[in-house]
């Protein structure tokens, strides 16, 4: 009877042990958009490796239902540990207070190995100096051109210091009708006022859409002069209406046009959808252009605010955006912010198109400032189409004069903002 | 015996708590929630009648507005007489009519993503059916660019919908003219009155409950409006073919502002609330109350 006794008390005490053990290790609430299939191994390994728990969730249906997902967490005071963040929410989520400052983490870990990452990138997750999101990986905007429709035109491909005049004659050039019934069967180039279609321009040409604090809506000259510029393609017939263009397959990938400026995830797409050649160039300089300007962002990862594990929270980040994060799990136009994973083979896949995937590598140096503002998505009309987006295409169909369209969007984006900083 | 007089609630309870919990608790938050700045990444700042307002200050509230009129009053009268249409069509005694009436029916029943992308085709500026006839056999040089163009965006829209929706009034219909008692058109017949008299004195009449019912459900239909503006214009250009819920939508969950998101599906209660109302005293008016 006392053998059973000692038997049973050993065991109530090992019992105890393993769920005060189980306690000890720390818990760490996940949210992403990524895909379950290639981040639950990933994230399974980096928890053993730091020795914690890793309770995660897979939001389905893009970024904007993650951010509402997390902003009904927050209400009911559960915001997770660690969330998958993206550029146009970083700086309405530190407005509010619901990042934690990582700035601290990032100078003790990763500064002091710079070299091994694309410094350049963290740009996206900064507010006022500070890094509040840490990227996963990065990708800017990057002119697709269609290397048979050049050779067939005779025009020499985009080197990278190419001009806004040497565009222009290109696409002179690659603007074909090859019936001779009026209507245009090839154009030079397409576009329409969505972000990833205009800003590289600006950019390109030395201007910015916003003061310099990003309080308000104040085009430069130059970014006026890329507008004008842009519009003049169209006026020249040698870049299709947005109207035109509506309700169609991508113009560049089904033939259309022969240039098309994009992000530089878009490899996946044309991959599957062209049935030509194409290489990537870098944005043409423009005629105010004083220094090359890329237009980047990043996805990123981010520690809620009210953590009780940021070391735990931060740890596991940086697990994710190293090492581990290999090529594999990142998308052909995504650029991994772990400099050696990028420049791997398995990465450049140099037997794939475009050929000179490399150039985004090198384009990834120059990444520069963003018009990322509390409420940015409202008022460039990233979702809906309305905002700056919607006023360019009212210009570019045609409809209104450039000056009417930015006096509006000056309207809208004031409006936006004082709801931010007004209270 | 003792228990008999709340057995019956007992029953009920599981249906009332939820009803009370996921539906009424909602509106109400909701409607609190309107007299606030709110964007769920802060707490609730108290506005008073603020997000009201700025609605009634809002140039784009008003052209939302007006687009949500001119949408119902072209959808709700075209899915009328077309459902009314269709089910004159398909009440013949001809073989095989049953597969029309699943023809004509199959467009309610299809995913609004598939018919927007079809319909994109026939719209579509440079490449679309419509366009191509318009060049082709009719001899226009430039015809619109239907769907990115402020004037013709709502238009597709309507039309779009009322070919889609029109189904189920038809089939609506169709029950209510199979009521109609044969005798009536037999005397009709006899006292010499030709077709068109007998639709005009009979058939419209006696279908006029059916009618209201239809008119009823096609306002709500119409005042709540959204997958055929985000399939295939997504409210552009620049709000022209926004109609109120879509903007109660991109407020809600690409905006985030909730408190004028709800204050602006309040307004849009109000409006379906006295519409209803005013349909409903009408309805002596022109309703046959003793059709059948």
């Amino acid at each position: 009877m006392k053998k059973y006794f000692s038997i049973a008390s050993a065991a109530v005490i090992l019992s105890l042990a393993a769920a005060a053990s189980a306690q000890d290790t720390v818990t760490l609430r996940f949210y992403t958009t990524q895909p379950e299939a290639t981040e639950r191994p990933m994230i399974e390994t980096c928890a053993a490796e730091l020795g914690i728990n890793v309770d995660a969730t897979f939001v389905q249906g893009g970024v904007n239902n993650l951010m509402t997902e997390l902003r009904a967490l927050n209400t009911g005071g559960s915001l997770p540990d660690v969330f998958w963040m993206s550029s146009g929410f970083v700086a309405e989520f530190v407005l509010d207070g619901l990042l934690l400052n990582i700035q601290e983490y990032v100078d003790r870990d990763i500064m002091p190995q710079a070299e091994n990452y694309f410094v350049s990138a963290f740009e996206a997750g900064r507010v006022n100096g500070d890094l509040y999101a840490f990227p996963n990986h990065f990708v800017h905007t990057v002119m697709f051109y269609n290397i048979d429709a050049f050779e067939e035109a005779g025009v020499p491909l985009p080197t990278t210091d190419w001009t806004w005049e040497d565009f222009r004659s290109a696409a002179e050039a690659l603007t074909i009708d090859k019936n001779g019934d009026g209507l245009t069967d090839q154009y030079g180039y397409y576009f329409f006022g969505r972000y990833a279609h205009i800003e590289a321009w600006v950019y390109q040409n030395n201007g910015d859409w916003l003061n310099a604090d990003k309080t308000a809506f104040e085009p430069t000259p130059e970014a006026v002069a890329t507008i004008e510029f842009l519009k003049s393609l169209i006026d020249d017939g040698l870049a299709p209406t947005p109207a035109e263009m509506q309700g169609l397959p991508n113009p560049f990938t089904s033939g259309l046009a022969a240039m098309w400026l994009d992000g530089s995830w878009s490899i996946d797409t044309i991959r599957s959808n062209a049935t030509f050649r194409f290489g990537v160039a870098i944005p043409p300089r423009g005629p105010s252009w004083q220094r090359d300007i890329a237009h980047g962002w990043s996805d990123m990862y981010a520690v809620g605010a009210f953590t009780q594990h940021p070391e735990e929270s931060w740890a596991l980040i940086n697990c994710l955006t190293g090492p581990n994060r290999t090529a594999d799990l990142v998308e052909a136009g995504k650029i991994p912010v772990y400099r050696p994973v990028a420049e791997s083979e398995a990465w450049l896949e140099l037997d794939k198109q475009p050929a000179n995937k490399a150039l985004l590598l090198e384009w990834a140096e120059f990444i520069g400032p963003n018009a990322f503002t509390p409420g940015w998505g409202e008022w460039r009309g990233y979702v809906d189409g309305a905002g700056l987006q919607g006023q360019l295409d009212e210009v570019f169909n045609g409809n209104r004069s450039i000056e009417e369209a930015l006096n509006a969007v000056r309207t809208t984006v004031t409006n936006v903002l004082n709801r931010f900083y007004s209270n | 015996m003792r228990y008999a007089k709340i057995t019956p609630y007992m029953f009920i309870m599981p249906m009332l708590l939820g009803l009370i919990l996921f539906r009424f608790g909602p509106i109400v938050a909701s409607f609190l929630i309107s007299f606030t700045d709110w964007r769920g990444t802060r707490p609730p700042v108290f506005v008073g009648l603020g997000n009201y307002l700025e609605m009634f200050n809002s140039d784009v509230f008003w052209l939302v507005l007006l687009n949500t009129f001119n949408f119902t009053l072209l959808y709700v009268p075209g899915v009328m007489v077309l459902g009314l249409g269709l089910a004159l069509l398909v009440n013949q005694k001809l073989k095989g009519i049953a597969v029309f009436r699943g023809i004509y029916y199959l467009p309610a029943i299809t995913s609004m993503v598939a018919v927007a992308l079809v319909w994109n085709w026939i719209f579509t500026a440079r490449f679309g059916v419509l366009n191509h006839v318009l060049r082709t056999y009719l001899g226009v040089s430039n015809p619109p660019n239907w769907l990115s163009n402020p004037d013709t965006a709502l238009l597709v829209l309507v039309i779009v919908s009322i070919w889609k929706s029109a189904g189920l009034p038809m089939m609506i219909y169709l029950a209510g003219l199979k009521g109609i008692p044969a005798y009536l058109y037999e005397a009709a017949r006899i006292d010499g009155a030709n077709g068109w008299q007998q639709f005009r004195h009979i058939t419209l009449p006696m279908l006029t409950p059916v009618s209201f019912f239809v008119l009823i459900i096609t306002l709500f239909d119409a005042f709540s409006t959204f997958e055929v503006t985000f399939a295939m214009t997504r409210g552009g250009p620049l709000n022209a073919s926004t109609t109120l819920p879509f903007y109660i939508y991109n407020n809600a969950f690409n905006f985030f502002r909730y408190g004028f998101s709800s204050a602006l599906a309040y307004v849009l209660m109000v409006i379906v609330m006295i519409l209803t109302y005013i349909n409903f005293r009408m309805r002596s008016r022109w309703v046959v109350q003793d059709a059948y």
